[in-house]
């Protein structure tokens, strides 16, 4: 765990959980396994927030635990999954992958079990069917069918899946017979064979609309109900949680496809989304490449609006084939060629792609003309560099040196005698892609974590006035459910003064922009991941 | 019987070295020691060598050294004018500078090969280029180093750096005018293959250029005030893919087709980027009014 991951995941928890939770984690991340009553005792804290601080990130699967290193008699261990935290930066792209394929009703679903960590189907279901009737037009609602369908389509395609079992039989009974899974490897969640399917339960009737006048009321109720419900539902302990991976595969398909649309063109992105759309579910998770595919089978699975003929699909295959990006590959002849999409390739040539342009964005064009050169010769002498890039060999000299200085460029030496005397050695420039690209990871990480900072910052200097803007907004809101005049309204609207509405309006922006930032900076970091992730994977 | 007195003949030395000359004169490629002694075989060896000797010291007579040994060669009347009145030292310079061709020689270099000590080389390089005989000329490589050649021969291509510099200077704004010429013209031939909405194959072979296609639109643009040849477009092509705006591709081409270099043609195309600028470097700094 590196200084900036740590950081990172503080802010993390401390934003979405709060202090206790952020102390309780941080803590454990930098200790790395540790036993309850010992993290109660270092973080100082008393022994119940440490439990419930725990509780909840067990509930999100960020901590997992299990038998220590004293064996299955010894107090159980603790550790926290980071990757699991850095997921939390992600959540909005997911959400929005989810409203994009499935609508709002599987936008919430998903939204839902993302804040809760772990749900039962039913109470989902009845939760999105609320809020929903909640938005929609006065005497309509939503029925449950329609969400439990949006439930099913979600986990046919894998998006979400059962939480492993955990071994809660042994804990409520007390007994210690039943061995706790090692702490080391927590339970797959794939290695349940019910992983996907659907539990049997009936549900039926209609989301309810909650009238802000029986505000107390209709939550007893509400709460109450949905106790008995449950049990009645028939699908008590069965809980969901959001498969990430499945998620993951979906972005790095996505960046697949627009980088084919960049390079080649819309029809032949075409043709890789649908040979992406075929293999989705056989493929494995960390596989180099996608099932073989037939030119047959991709041309029956083309949609018709696409409109291609088989000739053409078949220029198009080719085309693909010879690009010097090698997206696609042919592995044989028979019925009409067999194709695959080379994952791990493409996400090489994502992660170089976004290597170059942090070079160029950075340093300038002539500086990243002299890293691709490294990229594509490997090792390479000044006066080399300088006659390749034709670029004056001041300059060239100049941003060899200040890529050298930044880390992006490493110096090889080659000695011609067994002494290292300078005059007689010869230095050779150099790039590698993947110690760069974790570099670029770190940065990445650093960068995160400063945004948050500011915005924390600047959310923090402007409390007043935002606390004075949120009490006016309710104040309004009390206002007109009570049916006031105009007059009482715009007097109320005017206790915020007009430099104080400009302020509030560009710190809003301000923090919108910086909220933005932080999605776009995810997009980096998740590409990188990818690459060393596969990198890892084939070795 | 009388002694028969064999008349010597007169080995006056002015005769000697005539006949040498005529020798020479007979024999272009040079002659050897042992030719001339074949003919005049009643000269003696001390003599000859005097003679010889005579001849060099004048400059009438070239000393070469083949793999048999001495060769000794008429020099032609002009190059035998041009020397005259300088001694021995300023020939052996001049002669070693000569021998450099048209690399040109180092100063050190033609220390090391005459052995004279370098005030005398120096005292003699500027008395030879105050008569015009030899000229320096600074290398580009190592912009402190001079080296020396004849003053009427063209300077090499590894030393003034070829088409790409003048005076010495690299031309950079020439390069940078020369690629954005060609990736104009790669775009352009891109984008009229892309809205000729036919099959692909046809589409993507008709934005592929060969290197000679882009030379002769080069040529004919006639921003170059240099002849450019066909590996200079290549150079610059190829730093158009070092930018990521071009992809080349070798095919394999019938000898003799126009273009093509020991049966390969590389063909060129304009490429777009693969992904737009990562969100690394689309965020603004802390100071940036972007931001607020």
């Amino acid at each position: 765990m590196t200084a900036q991951e740590v950081r990172l995941c503080g802010l993390l928890l401390q934003e979405h959980f709060g202090n206790v939770v952020e102390k309780v984690g941080t803590h454990l991340i930098r200790s790395g396994v540790l036993t309850l009553r010992a993290l109660a005792h270092e973080t100082k804290l008393p022994l119940d927030l440490v439990k419930k601080s725990l509780c909840v990130l067990v509930q999100h699967g960020m901590c997992t635990f299990g038998a220590g290193r004293r064996g299955p008699a010894g107090p159980v261990e603790y550790r926290i999954n980071c990757e699991r935290v850095f997921h939390m930066l992600r959540y909005p792209r997911y959400i929005y992958t989810a409203k994009s394929l499935y609508g709002d009703t599987g936008e919430l679903i998903v939204e839902e079990i993302l804040q809760r960590g772990q749900m039962t189907m039913s109470s989902t279901v009845k939760t999105v069917a609320d809020r929903l009737t909640h938005n929609m037009p006065e005497g309509q609602s939503m029925d449950y069918s329609e969400v439990v369908s949006a439930f099913s389509q979600l986990v046919e395609t894998h998006f979400l899946q059962r939480c492993p079992l955990a071994s809660a039989g042994s804990s409520s009974s007390g007994a210690v017979d039943t061995p706790l899974p090692v702490a080391t490897q927590p339970t797959e969640p794939e290695s349940h064979p019910d992983c996907y399917k659907l539990p049997y339960i009936n549900l039926t009737g209609q989301g309810k609309r909650r009238r802000s006048s029986e505000d107390g009321e209709a939550d007893q109720c509400a709460a109450k109900k949905a106790r008995t419900d449950d049990s009645e539902c028939g699908d008590d302990r069965i809980y969901w949680q959001v498969n990430f991976q499945r998620f993951h595969l979906h972005f790095r398909d996505q960046a697949i496809i627009s980088a084919v649309s960049c390079k080649l063109d819309q029809s032949s992105s075409e043709i890789v989304r649908t040979m992406l759309r075929m293999s989705e579910v056989t493929t494995p998770a960390h596989a180099a490449f996608t099932q073989a595919l037939s030119a047959n089978e991709i041309f029956r699975a083309l949609l018709s609006s696409y409109n291609i003929a088989r000739p053409i699909l078949d220029q198009y295959l080719s085309l693909l084939v010879d690009d010097p990006m090698e997206f696609v590959g042919k592995t044989g002849d028979s019925g009409g060629g067999m194709y695959v999409v080379n994952l791990h390739r493409a996400l090489a040539n994502l992660a170089r792609a976004t290597l170059e342009s942090v070079v160029q964005e950075r340093f300038g064009s002539r500086s990243a003309r002299i890293f691709r050169l490294l990229l594509r010769k490997r090792h390479l002498e000044q006066k080399q560099v300088e006659d390749f890039a034709m670029i004056p060999a001041k300059e060239a000299k100049d941003m060899l040196y200040k890529l050298l200085s930044e880390n992006l460029v490493q110096l090889q030496e080659i000695p011609k005698t067994p002494d290292y005397a300078p005059s007689r050695t010869f230095y050779l420039y150099t790039v590698n892609q993947l110690p760069t690209a974790r570099l670029l990871l770190q940065h990445s990480y650093k960068t995160v974590g400063n945004l948050m900072e500011r915005r924390l910052y600047e959310t923090k200097e402007n409390k007043r006035l935002l606390e004075k803007s949120q009490r006016i907004e309710a104040i309004l809101a009390s206002l007109q459910a009570t049916g006031a005049e105009a007059a009482q309204l715009t007097e109320v609207e005017e206790m915020i003064t007009v430099p104080e509405r400009q302020q509030l309006e560009s710190l809003r922006h301000h923090i919108n922009k910086l909220d933005s930032s932080e999605n776009q900076v995810d997009e980096t970091i998740f590409l990188l991941k990818s690459y060393i992730n596969s990198t890892q994977a084939s070795r | 019987m009388t002694e028969v007195k064999v008349k010597k003949e007169s080995t006056d030395p002015v005769d000697i070295e005539n006949r040498i000359k005529e020798l020479c004169l007979q024999f272009p490629h040079g002659i050897t020691d042992q030719v001339i002694q074949n003919d005049m075989p009643h000269v003696e060896v001390q003599q000859r060598a005097m003679a010889i000797n005579r001849l060099l010291s004048v400059g009438q007579l070239d000393l070469l050294k083949n793999s048999n040994g001495l060769l000794y060669r008429l020099k032609d009347a002009q190059s035998a004018s041009k020397v005259k009145g300088s001694d021995n030292q300023e020939k052996l310079v001049y002669q070693i500078i000569e021998d450099a061709g048209n690399k040109g020689i180092w100063t050190r270099d033609i220390r090391y090969k005459s052995n004279l000590p370098l005030t005398e080389i120096n005292k003699i390089l500027k008395n030879l280029e105050s008569k015009k005989l030899i000229k320096a000329v600074k290398s580009v490589a190592a912009s402190k180093k001079k080296v020396y050649m004849l003053y009427n021969l063209q300077p090499d291509r590894s030393v003034t750096g070829g088409a790409w510099y003048s005076d010495q200077d690299f031309e950079s704004e020439f390069v940078e005018v020369l690629n954005q010429q060609c990736f104009k013209f790669l775009q352009s031939k891109a984008e009229a293959a892309r809205d000729s909405k036919q099959s692909p194959m046809v589409q993507r072979n008709s934005s592929l250029a060969t290197s000679h296609e882009v030379w002769k639109y080069i040529c004919e643009l006639g921003i170059s005030k240099v002849d450019l040849s066909m590996e200079d477009i290549e150079t610059i092509l190829n730093t158009l893919i070092f930018d990521g705006k071009v992809e080349m591709t070798i095919i394999a081409a019938k000898e003799g087709t126009v273009g093509s270099v020991d049966g390969q043609m590389k063909l060129y195309r304009g490429v777009n980027p693969i992904i737009q600028p990562t969100g690394l470097v689309k965020t603004p700094c802390g100071l940036c009014p972007v931001t607020f």
